[in-house]
Order: C-alpha cells, then structure tokens, then sequence
C-alpha cells in the first residue's frame, strides 16, 4: 500500500514541467487505449461467438459518454504515438537532442502535433454528437 | 588505449524493451489509419455486421485486423506491466503480476484472433 502511496505522490508532486507532463500523458494516454482495446477485443469476438452482444455494444457506442470517450480515444491515440516517435526518434538519430531545453520545446511540439492532428478529427465526430 | 566490446546476452527487459519501441513505430501508421478510417470517415453510426461481414470478406482486412489486434494488445499489456512494476515493488507480488498478466494477454489475443478467422471463414464459405 505504501509503494502505491510512495509513487502516485511522487508522480503528483514531481516538478519537472514538459518532461513531467508528457511522462504522467504518456502513460495516461497508454492506460486509457489499453482499457478500450480490452474491451474493443470483447466486442469484436462477440461479432463470432455472441452477435447479440456486438449489436448491444454498438448501441452502447452510440451514446453520447460513449461518443465523447471516442474523442477522448483519438486524442490519446494521436498524443501516444506522436510522443512515442519523439522518444524513439532523438534515440535513434539525435541522441545529442537528449538537453532539458531541447526536450522542453520538442515536447510542446509534440503536443501541437497532436491536437493538430486531433482537431478535424474531433470536430468531425463531435458534430456527429448533434446531427 | 584500447576498447573493448561487451557482448552482454539479451534478457527478457531487454526484449521487451526493443518490442516496445519497433512494435510502436509500426503501430503508428497501423492504428493511426485504422481511427481515422473506423472513427472519423466511417463513424460509429454506420458500423454494423453487414459492415463488419463485408470488410472480413476480404483476406487483407483480415490479416490487417489480427497484425493490429497483435500488436497493439502486446504493445499495451507490456505497458501495463511496466507501469504496475513502479506501483508493485515485493519480488513475489511481481512474479504473481507476470502470471496474470500473459494468460490474460494470451486468451484475449487467442480469442480475437480465433474469431476474426472463424468469422472470416464463415462469411468466405458464405
């Protein structure tokens, strides 16, 4: 129970600024599209083994927190890999760019790229919401 | 002044260390195109069996399914595992965590698989 207390505040209250959010959104984002993928896996099987299941969770999908989600789903998506590429990227061919203040800008970069990519997207669905 | 190379062997962190990264890099155009298809220009509303039943009617949504279903569930168990490793820190409880964790990794993959074939099978033989 202590490890669990020891690590949450240590993720709290850590001031490392674009490192520390894009660390805490990284695995956030992660966590988030893991737990969809689990239960996307269900649903699908269920399109084989139990189709009444997979017209019931479609229904489900329709649904306004569920439509919301999605968005949240696209944004986490976007933000994951788009933050992924950067780690494996100055790795791989710019470890030199490995300085906090490189690292600061790449991560606001990161993030714009993100919510560049998300927008249309988001929009997109989000009028879906009213239509 | 001479250098020498150390060949240390690859154990499993190391593995799953070299899977994160180059399972992630494919993953990005894999499940990028899958959102934006699925999620965006198709939409939620128009995804139904018939919709299902006609892209597993062809081999190549097949195979891009079950790489997906692969690689992404691999790629987000062994996130998982990493991230319960900073909240887990008692060997044993570990060790318990790693069990649980590859058989729910190795039925779901097993059961998503086995039904994206079998439906596929099915829709193929009409």
């Amino acid at each position: 129970m202590s490890a669990l207390k020891t690590t949450l505040q240590g993720y709290l209250s850590y001031k490392g600024r674009e490192g520390h959010l894009s660390f805490v959104l990284h695995r956030l984002t992660g966590l988030g599209t893991l737990l969809f993928l689990v239960i996307h896996i269900f649903d699908m099987a269920a399109f084989y083994w139990w189709p009444t299941f997979f017209e019931d969770a479609l229904k489900l999908y329709r649904t306004p927190p569920f439509m919301l989600g999605e968005i949240a789903l696209v944004f986490s998506v976007f933000f994951h890999g788009a933050n992924g590429l950067r780690i494996a990227f100055v790795d791989m061919f710019a470890p030199h760019k490995w300085a906090i203040h490189a690292q600061r800008n790449a991560v606001r970069w990161t993030l714009a790229i993100a919510f560049i990519l998300w927008l249309p997207a988001a929009i997109i669905m989000g009028s879906r919401l009213f239509g | 002044m001479t250098t020498r190379q150390v060949q240390v062997p690859a154990n499993f962190e190391t593995k799953a260390w070299k899977w994160m990264r180059y399972s992630g890099i494919l993953l990005i155009p894999l499940v990028w195109f899958h959102l934006v298809l699925q999620d965006v220009i198709v939409g939620v509303h128009d995804i139904n069996a018939s919709y299902v039943a006609l892209r597993w009617a062809t081999r190549f949504w097949q195979a891009y399914d079950i790489l997906l279903l692969g690689f992404a569930f691999a790629h987000g168990m062994n996130g998982l595992r990493q991230v319960l490793r900073d909240f887990v820190h008692k060997e044993q409880t570990m060790r318990v965590v790693h069990i649980v964790l590859f058989i729910v990794w190795a039925a779901l993959t097993f059961m998503g698989a086995y039904a994206v074939i079998m439906a596929t099978n099915s829709i193929l033989a009409g």
